[in-house]
């Protein structure tokens, strides 16, 4: 299908996926009113009807439609700002998905404020989409997106509309076309490997292949390539990892810690070995040495960036204890932050730049977060080593081996990795082409 | 380190060999030592099946660990303090390092599982070195020793208790043939 014309992009999977935003085929009106009141995460969500996309030519393939379904249930679940309504109980079926053919008599007795219904087309591999957010109440259509791919990329599409769900009803796009980098020993105890995961947990794919342990994956500003750690050439080094090609190229050939990009992808931030210590280190993001930050004995890990690229939130031993500091890159000053437990570790600086999480062993591990400027730490969510989604809505954490995920007030949790293995390391990607 | 690419596949043949030609013994003979095979004593009672399931960085425990010829050093909680038990452990090492004098080792420093991946590979390292500092005042020539810190990711056990993780905050020494 490719009726309208539009415009065609190629992604770097080499996949055709197209966004027409606010077509006017699809929009009855645009810009969309927000007249949903969504409430806050862990509060009683938004019930939402999750129609199964029909497919008008043919009953070939259902389960496409029903994938994308799915899809978005999962991911509206996972906001904390939903509620999606049992499929057993929709009356009215798939098909009939614009605005004259629904009657919204048969969503509005189900309690449903808000209506997902769509249809998609098949041409040999080529899938179309169309998908429409409808306001139950006003009987009106909040947006519509049409999507043409692979078939296979049904659920990238159904992760595009569920962010745009978001968008619709929110003001602010979600984040679930993105996906979770991590570690695991998965497949061989011994040995641990990058992987990468969509949202739904249900694509997860290992990066690696070095049989050897990988630690710490940090993301490109584009998603396209990965930074982690690796023994593969002796003691720990950073490696760049371009994702399409699945090649790896050392970065420095010093002992390294970790790493991360800027946010802007010019440079990384790195801890490096300095005669028996770790100090932070600016690199050119090719690897070429800029720039030492910490001229300190004690241990300086994990630089985090500011969304702005100004300043990096890190870890230092040099109070004695691990705490968490925020330096000036331009002046090289550095302020400590926290103060209210002994083992303060792995900051990460939201995109929004108002909090940085961190993880603190008070008790157990739990996920904390503080002003940038330091002040009273407030507790998010049990587990470690928290990493912002692109939204800013939500935080990756790890616990006992299995990541999570976490609305940014920790009012609502789920569980996205599972099964044998230990599980660590969560480092979410930008929002992904 | 001559080659530290760790070679999982020959490791599982030589597990699952030593095995059938051992049985079940209550030391396994054969342990795998992170990057390049050693001997060593190791877990006790596994079946067949527990090897494919249980091969895990967990059980390459004391390759040179007890009646090995070099004493691990241990630490408290994030700590790089050498306490007087580990100078006296150092001493002895020195002394056998002197004995050997063609010996050369690489120090292995650890962490227990509490704390934050990249934290504890650096506090390592600041393990690896307070051992070998020590032991290069104490006339062993820094040219035989090497660092390596592997932090939290090769325990020696898994348990959640103080004893377990006591024995994870360890330096270990690999002598280098």
């Amino acid at each position: 299908m490719s009726r309208g014309g539009p415009p065609l992009r190629m992604t770097r999977s080499g996949v055709l996926l197209t966004v027409i935003a606010a077509l006017a085929v699809l929009a009855t009106s645009a810009p969309a009113q927000i007249r949903i009141e969504v409430p806050n995460p862990g509060e009683a969500g938004v019930p939402i009807a999750l129609s199964p996309l029909s497919n008008p030519d043919s009953h070939a393939e259902r389960q496409i439609g029903e994938t994308f379904a799915r899809t978005i249930a999962r991911d509206l679940t996972l906001s904390g700002l939903f509620r999606v309504l049992d499929r057993r109980a929709y009356i009215e079926g798939p098909e009939g998905f614009v605005l004259d053919r629904i009657n919204f008599q048969n969503w509005s007795v189900l309690d449903a404020l808000a209506l997902v219904k769509g249809g998609f087309w098949l041409n040999g591999e080529q899938l179309t989409i169309e998908a429409r957010l409808f306001d139950v109440t006003q009987q009106k259509q909040l947006g519509g997106r049409r999507y043409i791919g692979h078939k296979r990329d049904v659920r990238r599409m159904a992760h595009r509309f569920a962010d745009q769900v978001m968008l619709f009803l929110t003001g602010e796009e979600g984040p679930f076309n993105s996906k979770i980098a991590f570690i695991s020993n998965r497949v061989d105890g011994r040995i641990k490997e990058v992987y990468v995961t969509d949202l739904s947990g249900t694509e997860v794919r290992r990066v690696t292949q070095d049989r050897t342990l990988s630690l710490g994956p940090s993301w490109s500003p584009t998603g396209a390539e990965l930074l982690f750690i690796s023994y593969k050439q002796g003691g720990p080094h950073s490696f760049k990892l371009d994702l399409a090609t699945g090649r790896s190229a050392r970065l420095d050939a010093r002992i390294a810690y970790g790493a991360s990009w800027s946010p802007d992808g010019t440079h990384i931030a790195v801890s490096l070995d300095q005669n028996g210590n770790s100090d932070l280190f600016l690199l050119s993001s090719k690897g070429r040495l800029i720039r030492r930050l910490t001229h300190h004995s004690g241990i300086d890990v994990s630089p985090a960036w500011s969304p702005d690229g100004r300043q990096l939130a890190f870890c230092s031993s040099r109070s004695g204890s691990p705490q968490i500091y925020v330096m000036d890159i331009e002046t090289g000053q550095s302020k400590r932050i926290t103060f209210q437990s002994a083992y303060n570790t792995d900051p990460a600086w939201s995109p929004k730049g108002d909090r940085i999480a961190y993880t603190s062993r008070s008790g157990g591990f739990r996920v904390m977060w503080i002003d940038p400027n330091g002040g009273e730490a407030t507790h998010v969510v049990r587990g470690e080593h928290p990493s912002w989604s692109p939204d800013g809505r939500y935080l990756a954490v790890t616990r006992r081996g299995r990541l999570y995920l976490a609305s940014r007030d920790g009012q609502s949790v789920q569980q996205l990795t599972g099964g044998s293995g230990n599980d660590t390391s969560p480092a979410w990607s930008p929002r992904l082409p | 380190m001559v080659n530290n690419t760790f070679r999982g596949g020959w490791l599982i043949g030589v597990l699952l060999l030593s095995l059938a030609l051992i049985g079940c013994p209550k030391q396994s003979p054969q342990q795998m030592r992170y990057g390049t095979p050693s001997t060593g004593s190791g877990t006790s009672g596994m079946g067949e099946a527990e090897i494919g399931e249980g091969e895990r960085l967990q059980d390459r425990v004391q390759e040179d660990g007890e009646g090995g010829p070099l004493q691990d050093v241990f630490f408290s909680y994030d700590s790089f303090e050498l306490s007087e038990e580990a100078r006296q452990t150092l001493q002895a090492n020195a002394d056998w390092l002197q004995n050997n004098a063609e010996a050369k080792v690489e120090i292995e420093g650890h962490c227990d599982e509490r704390g934050t991946a990249e934290y504890n590979l650096a506090l390592g390292t600041k393990r690896a070195r307070a051992a070998q500092d020590y032991l290069i005042t104490l006339g062993v020539p820094a040219e035989r020793l090497s660092v390596i810190s592997y932090g939290e990711e090769l325990p020696q056990c898994t348990d959640a208790n103080e004893s377990c993780w006591q024995r994870n905050r360890r330096g270990h020494f690999s002598v280098l043939r």
